[in-house]
C-alpha cells in the first residue's frame, strides 16, 4: 500500500480526483449485480450506486446518494477505514486492486462543496416534534440529520465551542481538514438543526430535557483519557493524547518545542499523535506499544503513514516507569515476553492508551427514556459506525412518535 | 432529485422520454416488466414479423478500449424470434399489467399484405404506437429491412398500407446506411407517418478473426456484414437527427432519437436537436435496465441547474446553432496556454502538434516542458485534446487573422473541458 504523507499539518484540502481521474476509476468498477461493497458499509451507504452514477457522468446524482445516506459523507470519504470495509468487499480484488471507493466518494462530495449544492430537504412528517441531541459528534449529528429531514425540530448541545466532536477535536486536520468538517456541518444547518455550544449538560438538566422534548439522544463519546498506573505517572510533561490532539490547532506554535517525544499506544490515536508531532516539528519521536506490529489496533494505512514519515514504531514493549524530577526525563520499558529493557529519553510523553466516557455520563448509558449511540456505547469505533448508530436511534425515536 | 420529466409523444403521454428501442432488450413481457419497474417510460417492442426468425450463433462482436467497457457493438440478430400470434399474447399481457406505460410495437413485413396484417394485429393487441422497421441491416430476406429503407417508393407504399390499417400513430424507423436520410423520411411522411425514428444500426464489419480469416463473430467459419451500434455510433446518429430536424418538409413530424445513448448528457443532446422521445438498447445490453436511474436523475439535475421546468422547453433549441461549414466565423484563432504547474512534462502535446499539426510547440528537453509558439499556432486545439491532465492546456486568447483588435466582438467559446 502506498500512502503519501502530507507535509502540512493544516492543508486546505486533501488531494482529490478531478473529473477525468474519477471517470477512469469509476470505469474500473465492475458494476456488480447486488454489489458486495454495499454490505461492507456499517451505515448502509451503497457505493455501487454512487459509483454507477459517476460512471454515467451523473456527479450530482452521486453526491446526492451519498448525502442522503450519510450526513457526514464528506468526512467519512476521508477517514473511513475503507480497506477494512467497502473496499475489502470489492469484487475487483479478485482481478487486481479494489476500486478506490473513498476517493470516488471524496470526488463527489468535493463537487457538492465546490458547487455549493443542497440535496437534502425537510418533509413535514414529524413537524411539531422536538428532540435534543447531547453531544455534537458523529452519532449525534447523524441522529439529528435523520430527524430533521422528517421535520423534527432538533437542538444539539455540546460543551465545545464548535460542533463536530472527534472530527474536529481529535482527528488531525492533515487527515480531515476543517473545511470538510464545516461542509458536513453546514448540511445540518441548512436543514435547520440548531446548535447550543459551550453548553455542558448535567444529569439534572438531562432530566429536565426529558420533560421538555419529545425525545432525547445522548452521544457524548469518550473524552476521558485512561491513564497508566505506574511509577512517575504524575510527573509534568505527560499528556493524554486526546488533550494533546484537541489543543494542537490552537497550540501548534508552542508544540514546536516538544523536544523528544515518546508516544505510548498502538491505535489510530497514537499514530495521529505521532504524525502530528512530526508535522509540528518535534526533535525525535518514538511510538511504543505492547502489541505486535500486525496486532496493533491502528489501521494499516495509519501505520504506513507514520512509517513513511520516518517515525519509529516499536512493538511489544510495555512501559513500566516514568523517570524524572518533577518533569519527566525518561521512560523505562520492558519487553512483553523476553525480559529485555529499554529506556528512552523524553521531554514529552503522550499517552494514547484508550479513552472512556466521563463519569457523570457513564450512568446515562443505562438511563431510561433516552436514546444513545456512538463511542460512549460501542466503546470507541469508527465514525461511520457512530453514524450508523445515530441513524438507528433516530429511526427508533420516530417509531415512538407513531405510538 | 426527480423532476417532472413527462412529455407527450405523438399525443401519447409519457412519464419520461426514455424508451427501450426495438431490440433484444424488449423481447417478451416478462423481460419488459423488469424494465418498466426500473423506470423506463415505454418501449418499442422487438420487431414483430409474420414468422419468428432463425438466428445464428454467436451473433455479437465488440469494439472496446477498456477491459470492462465497449464503445461499439455489432449484432447479427434479426427481428423477433417469436411468430406474430405469440407476440400478440405478450403485448396484451404487458398492456394489462402496465396500463400507464407506453407500448410501441415495431413491425416488419415483406409485402403490403403482411404490413397490413401486422398493423391490424398489434393494434388489436393494445399497442399505443406502431413503429415501422425499414432499417434492420441484417435481414436474411432482401424484401425486408434496410434494403427497403433505402427505397423511398417502398417506404411510402408500406407506410400507407399500415396507416390505412390502424388508427394508431405511426413512426417510421430510418436506416443510416444512406446518404440523405431526409429522402426516405419525406416518403414516410407522404405515406402518413407522424414521426420518424433514427438511427437504426450501421452496416459494419467490426473485426476480422485472424485465425479463421473471416469477420467476427465467427459463425461456423464465416461472418456477415451487420449492424453496428453503441456510444461510438452517437456522432453519426446526431448528424442524421440534425438533418431531419432541419428539413423543411419534415417540420410537422415528431422525432424519436437513438444511437449510442448511455448517459444523461447523451440523452440531452438528442433532445436539444429536436427529439421528443429517446430510445436505448446497446447500453442496456451492456449495463442493464438500471441505467435509467442516472438518465432520469442526471436529466433532472440538468433541468434544475438550467431553471427548466418542462422538458418540452429543451426540445430542438440547439437545432439552429448547427450551421453549414461555410457559415462559420473564420476570422479568428484561439491560442491555448499551458498551465506549467499542472504540466507533467509528458510531451504528448509536442508530439501531436509536430506530427499532426503545425509544429507550433517547442520542446524544452532540459526541463521537459512544452512552449507554445504563438506565431506558428493556428488554434486547432489538438494539444488540448491529447493532454492527459484536466485543464492543463486551456484556450487563452483570441487572435484575429486580420491582425486587428476587435474588442467590441465577443467570441462564444466552450466553457468546460474535461
Amino acid at each position: 500500500m502506498v500512502v503519501n504523507p502530507t507535509v502540512e499539518y493544516e492543508p486546505e484540502q486533501v488531494e482529490a480526483f478531478d473529473f477525468r481521474m474519477a471517470m477512469e476509476e469509476a470505469s474500473r468498477c465492475l458494476l456488480c449485480e447486488d454489489a458486495p461493497c454495499k454490505y461492507g458499509c456499517p451505515s448502509g451507504t451503497a457505493p455501487d450506486q454512487f459509483i454507477r452514477s459517476i460512471r454515467f457522468k451523473n456527479v450530482n446524482g452521486a453526491a446526492e446518494i451519498i448525502r442522503e445516506n450519510n450526513i457526514l459523507g464528506a468526512s467519512c470519504a476521508l477517514i473511513c477505514p475503507h480497506e477494512k470495509l467497502c473496499e475489502a468487499a470489492c469484487s475487483r480484488c479478485g482481478i487486481d486492486s479494489p476500486i478506490q471507493i473513498g476517493k470516488l466518494q471524496q470526488f463527489a462530495t468535493e463537487y457538492e462543496r465546490k458547487m455549493d449544492k443542497t440535496y437534502l430537504s425537510q418533509t413535514d412528517t414529524y413537524s411539531g416534534k422536538s428532540v435534543a441531541c447531547i453531544g455534537a459528534g458523529p452519532a449525534s449529528l447523524a441522529c439529528a440529520a435523520e430527524l430533521s429531514k422528517q421535520g423534527v425540530d432538533v437542538t444539539i448541545f455540546d460543551e465545545h465551542s464548535q460542533p463536530g466532536g472527534m472530527l474536529r477535536y481529535e482527528i488531525p486536520p492533515y487527515r480531515l481538514p476543517e473545511t470538510v468538517v464545516d461542509h458536513d456541518i453546514s448540511q445540518l444547518e441548512k436543514l435547520g438543526v440548531k446548535f447550543e455550544l459551550n453548553h455542558k449538560v448535567t444529569s439534572e438538566e438531562l432530566e429536565q430535557m426529558k420533560e421538555k422534548y419529545d425525545g432525547v439522544f445522548v452521544g457524548v463519546g469518550t473524552w476521558e483519557a485512561k491513564t497508566l498506573n505506574i511509577p512517575g505517572s504524575n510527573l509534568d510533561g505527560i499528556f493524554p493524547a486526546i488533550d494533546f490532539l484537541s489543543k494542537a490547532r490552537e497550540n501548534k506554535e508552542s508544540y514546536s518545542s516538544l523536544g523528544n517525544v515518546v508516544i505510548i499506544g498502538g491505535g489510530d490515536v497514537a499514530m495521529d499523535s505521532a504524525a502530528t508531532c512530526k508535522l509540528l516539528g518535534a526533535d525525535s519521536i518514538y511510538d511504543v506499544f505492547v502489541e505486535s506490529l500486525e496486532h496493533a489496533p491502528a489501521t494499516q494505512k495509519e501505520k504506513m503513514y507514520d512509517f513513511q514519515m520516518g517515525i519509529p514504531l516499536i512493538s511489544e514493549f510495555m512501559p513500566v516507569a516514568f523517570i524524572g524530577d518533577e518533569k519527566v526525563e525518561r521512560v523505562r520499558f520492558e519487553h512483553v515476553t523476553n525480559g529485555s529493557t529499554m529506556e528512552l529519553e523524553a521531554d514529552t510523553v503522550i499517552l494514547a492508551v484508550g479513552q472512556t466516557t466521563r463519569d457523570e455520563a457513564e450512568a446515562w448509558k443505562q438511563a431510561a427514556g433516552i436514546f444513545t449511540g456512538g463511542d460512549m456505547v460501542n466503546g470507541g469505533d469508527t465514525v461511520v459506525q457512530a453514524v450508523a448508530e445515530g441513524k438507528e436511534a433516530a429511526a427508533k425515536m420516530m417509531n415512538t412518535f407513531n405510538e | 432529485m426527480k423532476k417532472d420529466l413527462s412529455i407527450d409523444f405523438l399525443g401519447v403521454h409519457c412519464e419520461n422520454p426514455f424508451f427501450l428501442s426495438s431490440s433484444p432488450v424488449c423481447n417478451n413481457a416478462e423481460q419488459i416488466s423488469k424494465a418498466f419497474d426500473a423506470g423506463w417510460a415505454g418501449i418499442f417492442y422487438k420487431t414483430v414479423g409474420i414468422e419468428g426468425m432463425n438466428e445464428c450463433s454467436p451473433r455479437f462482436d465488440i469494439i472496446s478500449n477498456e477491459p470492462s467497457s465497449w464503445t461499439g457493438f455489432k449484432n447479427m440478430e434479426q427481428i423477433s424470434e417469436l411468430p406474430l400470434e405469440k407476440n400478440v399474447i405478450e403485448i396484451k399481457k404487458l398492456k394489462e399489467s402496465y396500463p400507464t406505460k407506453v407500448i410501441g410495437v415495431s413491425i416488419m413485413g415483406s409485402n403490403e399484405e403482411e404490413w397490413r396484417t401486422l398493423a391490424k394485429a398489434v393494434t388489436e393487441a393494445g399497442a399505443d404506437i406502431i413503429e415501422l422497421n425499414f432499417s434492420c441491416p441484417q435481414m436474411t430476406s432482401h424484401d425486408m429491412g434496410a434494403d427497403v429503407g433505402q427505397s423511398p417508393e417502398l417506404v411510402e407504399k408500406y407506410t400507407r398500407a399500415v396507416v390505412e390499417s390502424t388508427h394508431l400513430p405511426v413512426v417510421a424507423k430510418m436506416t443510416p446506411n444512406i446518404t440523405k436520410m431526409s429522402v426516405p423520411a419525406i416518403a414516410a411522411a407522404k405515406g402518413g407517418a407522424k414521426s420518424v425514428s433514427a438511427i437504426n444500426t450501421i452496416k459494419s464489419l467490426t473485426n476480422l478473426d485472424l485465425d479463421n480469416l473471416t469477420g467476427k463473430p465467427v459463425v461456423n467459419g464465416k461472418s456477415s456484414v451487420s449492424g453496428y451500434s453503441g456510444n461510438a455510433a452517437k456522432p453519426i446518429a446526431l448528424r442524421f437527427i440534425t438533418e431531419l430536424a432541419q428539413c423543411e418538409e419534415l417540420k410537422d413530424l415528431e422525432l424519436s432519437g437513438m444511437g449510442g445513448i448511455e448517459t444523461w448528457q447523451d440523452a440531452i443532446e438528442f433532445i436539444l436537436l429536436g427529439c421528443r422521445n429517446l430510445q436505448v438498447t446497446t447500453s442496456v445490453m451492456q449495463y442493464g435496465y438500471r441505467i435509467v436511474d442516472d438518465l432520469i436523475s442526471g436529466l433532472s439535475h440538468y433541468m434544475d441547474e438550467r431553471g427548466v421546468d418542462r422538458l418540452e422547453e429543451l426540445v430542438g433549441i440547439a437545432v439552429d446553432n448547427i450551421v453549414p461549414s461555410e457559415d462559420l466565423d473564420r476570422s479568428f484563432m484561439i491560442i491555448p496556454t499551458v498551465d506549467m504547474d499542472k504540466c507533467l512534462g509528458c510531451g504528448r502535446c509536442y508530439i501531436s502538434c509536430y506530427d499532426g499539426s503545425h509544429q507550433a510547440i517547442e520542446w524544452d528537453s532540459q526541463n521537459r516542458k512544452p512552449i507554445i509558439l504563438e506565431d506558428k499556432c493556428v488554434g486547432c486545439h489538438l494539444c488540448l485534446n491529447v493532454c492527459p491532465v484536466s485543464n492543463c492546456i486551456t484556450p487563452e486568447k483570441v487572435v484575429y487573422k486580420d491582425g486587428k483588435d476587435h474588442t467590441d466582438k465577443e467570441v462564444v467559446q466552450q466553457l468546460v473541458y474535461q
